[in-house]
């Protein structure tokens, strides 16, 4: 009988094989991706400048250059990067000799939840101390201070980590409800009921998604009560962390009702939201940083829409980011209501 | 109320309604009686604004059935062929759920009473039995106190005490002064129901008007049955109507016209022999579908035969 559900297995195999896929892709290419290193060249010489072309030459980095007069915490607070590295306006000194006991300090500010600080901090040390050899043969010119990236915060994995679940629950929630509603809804029969009713399908999914809205509060709620009591996690719950809640929840309570109308019966149900959530889940960032995975997955995740809801939660309610979180609502909202409507023209409530 | 002309529904190249036009009153209870496939369901599907039609003009309460969509369906009510309710929702909240999707409604308890369902009002949807469940759908199907009722196959798949409770309970919305559209497979529940009846088959009527009209039009004729006759009166019932048919000992003549059942018993009495009863039997409506469309007969035969050889066989039977 299984055999014969064509539905069912599709969806039965395609979930694993994505899986297999998915975390092929991630694992094999691990480290394979560059490190987003951004750069604040603040002595602006030919060293310098030397010394950048040969960070970008160790082929691990990827290296982004920060203007030399920009604001460096408000350069953090706008673009979120994860690693920052500033050469002093004092780096030539390291290069005259016999100048006395001149020292340089490279700093390195970054992100302690993300393992391409550690990455950087090692390329950037193990190059100063060429240098130190080299020059002063072993006598320490230049040395390398790394600290944290927003001055006053430090953040944890879980800081990360947190926003995350939030998007995830927000996804796995609204999508699975209404997968599973929409197709018992329409094998059992009560769509043959509900069209002959003057409701419209627009009222429905309307309907649906006020009522994965209250879901989706409990669930934030009681995540950012674990959060704050139990990992001390910082965060808030500001008006754009709740217009993307909001957004996100109608984006994909909509994207569920496009699944449904692809799946026949409950039994499939389960495997095809799920075929679709778990790419969803580890390409958009939620659990480790895009940054690890290979480029071409990383392209992937940037037409993902959870990745932009995962990163706006985080901008606003962790990193305090208010134009990154505004952008990322943005995103969020023109792309729901893409999906509301298309959600809303594909649904059927028939069952042929 | 309902003006249909020149319904025709294609699916490809197959014409699933075929051309068909009636017009039903108000007040009336009209009855679409078919094999399963006729489209007895398309054409009610289209009344009821859920599918489109190919072509054709349908005219529900005066509006389009196309353009007036919305303002049609608060007007109408429908009990959808295998009717479901919110298994987890009582009697009573299922109906107020419905309620709601109108911009005015019936009182829950009202309609409860109406269907005779006080007692479980507060049970569960899906701890009722078949028939109890129809007649939920048919108290929903006037939660918006509808001018038009459609009841599709109400009463498919139940067990003939539950048909009957059903039955009772589609009375009384012709009692209520409903206009009701029924489509059913059973014979006997168009005959006892409606006002009118159209046979469809193959997306055309084959037969149309009252279920009198239609067993005169198209029914055999009345029959006579003599039972347990003796030799005697064998022989002069062959000699005098030579083509009647003999079948399980009992020989069935055809009444030409009424005055052929005296000339019968006359005969009889006349032979001097015995016999044991004579029976006189109408035709149903059920006779004139199997004579019209041959379908049970021939049921896994050529099913591309035409009228004359059902009749036919019909005979040979």
């Amino acid at each position: 009988m299984f055999y014969r559900n064509k539905s069912a297995v599709f969806w039965t195999l395609a979930f694993p094989i994505m899986l297999i896929l998915i975390f092929g892709a991630i694992f094999n290419g691990m480290g394979e991706g560059k490190a987003n290193v951004h750069v604040q060249d603040l002595a602006d010489t030919d060293l310098s400048h030397a010394f950048v072309e040969n960070l970008t030459k160790t082929d691990a980095l990827n290296i982004i250059e920060i203007g030399k007069d920009a604001n460096i915490d408000d350069y953090i607070k706008e673009n979120s990067p994860n690693v920052v590295l500033i050469i002093p306006a004092n780096f030539d000194m390291a290069f005259m000799p016999g100048a006395g006991p001149n020292t340089t300090t490279l700093e390195i500010r970054s992100d302690p939840t993300s393992t391409t600080g550690g990455i950087v901090t090692g390329i950037v040390s193990g190059m100063s101390n060429q240098i130190n050899l080299m020059l002063a043969s072993g006598t320490n010119v230049m040395t390398v201070a790394t600290s944290d990236l927003v001055k006053e915060q430090k953040f944890t994995y879980v800081d990360f980590f947190i926003p995350g679940i939030i998007a995830m629950t927000t996804m796995t929630t609204t999508i699975f409800w209404m997968v599973s509603l929409q197709t018992r809804y329409k094998q059992n029969g009560i769509f043959k009921k509900l069209i002959t009713t003057p409701l419209t399908r627009f009222e429905w999914l309307a309907a649906q998604i006020l009522w994965q809205l209250v879901v989706v509060f409990i669930s934030v709620f009681v995540i950012m009560l674990v959060g704050i009591f139990i990992f001390n996690v910082r965060m808030t719950l500001d008006i754009v962390s709740i217009l993307i809640i909001i957004f996100s929840s109608a984006m994909f309570s909509s994207m569920g009702m496009i699944i449904a109308r692809f799946v026949k019966d409950e039994e499939t149900a389960g495997s095809a939201a799920n075929a679709i959530t778990f790419p969803m889940m580890f390409l958009s960032g939620l659990f480790f940083q895009i940054e690890f995975m290979p480029v071409y997955l990383q392209r992937v995740a940037d037409v993902l829409p959870l990745t932009y809801v995962a990163n706006g939660l985080r901008d606003s309610m962790v990193y305090g980011n208010m134009s990154g979180a505004i952008y990322n609502l943005a995103v969020v909202a023109v792309v729901s209501i893409a999906f509301f409507i298309v959600g809303v023209l594909v649904s059927t409530w028939k069952t042929e | 109320m309902i003006e249909v002309s020149d319904l025709v529904k294609k699916y490809g190249d197959l014409r699933a309604i075929d051309d068909i036009s009636f017009d039903v009153k108000a007040g009336e209870v009209f009855s679409l009686l078919g094999p399963n496939g006729a489209g007895k369901t398309t054409t009610v599907e289209i009344l009821e604004c859920l599918r489109t039609r190919t072509s054709g003009e349908v005219r529900i309460l005066g509006m389009d059935v196309k353009s007036d969509a919305i303002k049609i369906k608060r007007r109408i009510g429908v009990l959808p062929q295998d009717f479901n309710a919110f298994d987890l929702l009582t009697v009573k909240e299922n109906i107020r759920f419905f309620g709601n999707m109108y911009d005015k409604s019936v009182d829950a308890e009202e309609l409860i009473k109406a269907v005779d369902l006080t007692e479980k009002r507060d049970e569960y949807f899906k701890n009722l039995s078949g028939g109890l469940k129809q007649r939920v759908g048919v108290a929903i199907s006037m939660v918006n106190d509808p001018e038009i009722v459609f009841l599709d196959e109400p009463t498919t798949g139940l067990d003939p005490k539950a048909r009957r409770e059903v039955w009772g309970v589609i009375g009384s919305l012709k009692e209520k002064g409903k206009t009701v559209i029924l489509t059913t497979h059973y014979m006997e529940e168009a005959e006892f129901l409606s006002d009118r009846v159209g046979i469809i088959d193959h997306g055309k009527f084959i037969a149309f008007g009252t279920p009198r009209e239609i067993i005169d039009t198209h029914g055999t004729g009345s029959l006579c049955i003599i039972m347990g006759a003796d030799a005697r009166c064998a022989a002069v019932l062959n000699e005098q109507w030579p083509e009647h048919e003999v079948k399980n000992g009992g020989h069935i003549i055809k009444l030409e016209n009424k005055n052929s059942l005296p000339e019968i018993i006359y005969a009889l009495d006349r032979s001097g022999g015995n016999y044991d009863q004579i029976q006189l039997t109408r035709p149903t409506l059920e006779d004139v579908f199997l004579r019209l469309t041959g379908e049970r007969l021939t049921e896994g035969g050529d099913a591309t035969n035409g009228k004359q050889d059902r009749r036919k066989s019909r005979r040979i039977r």
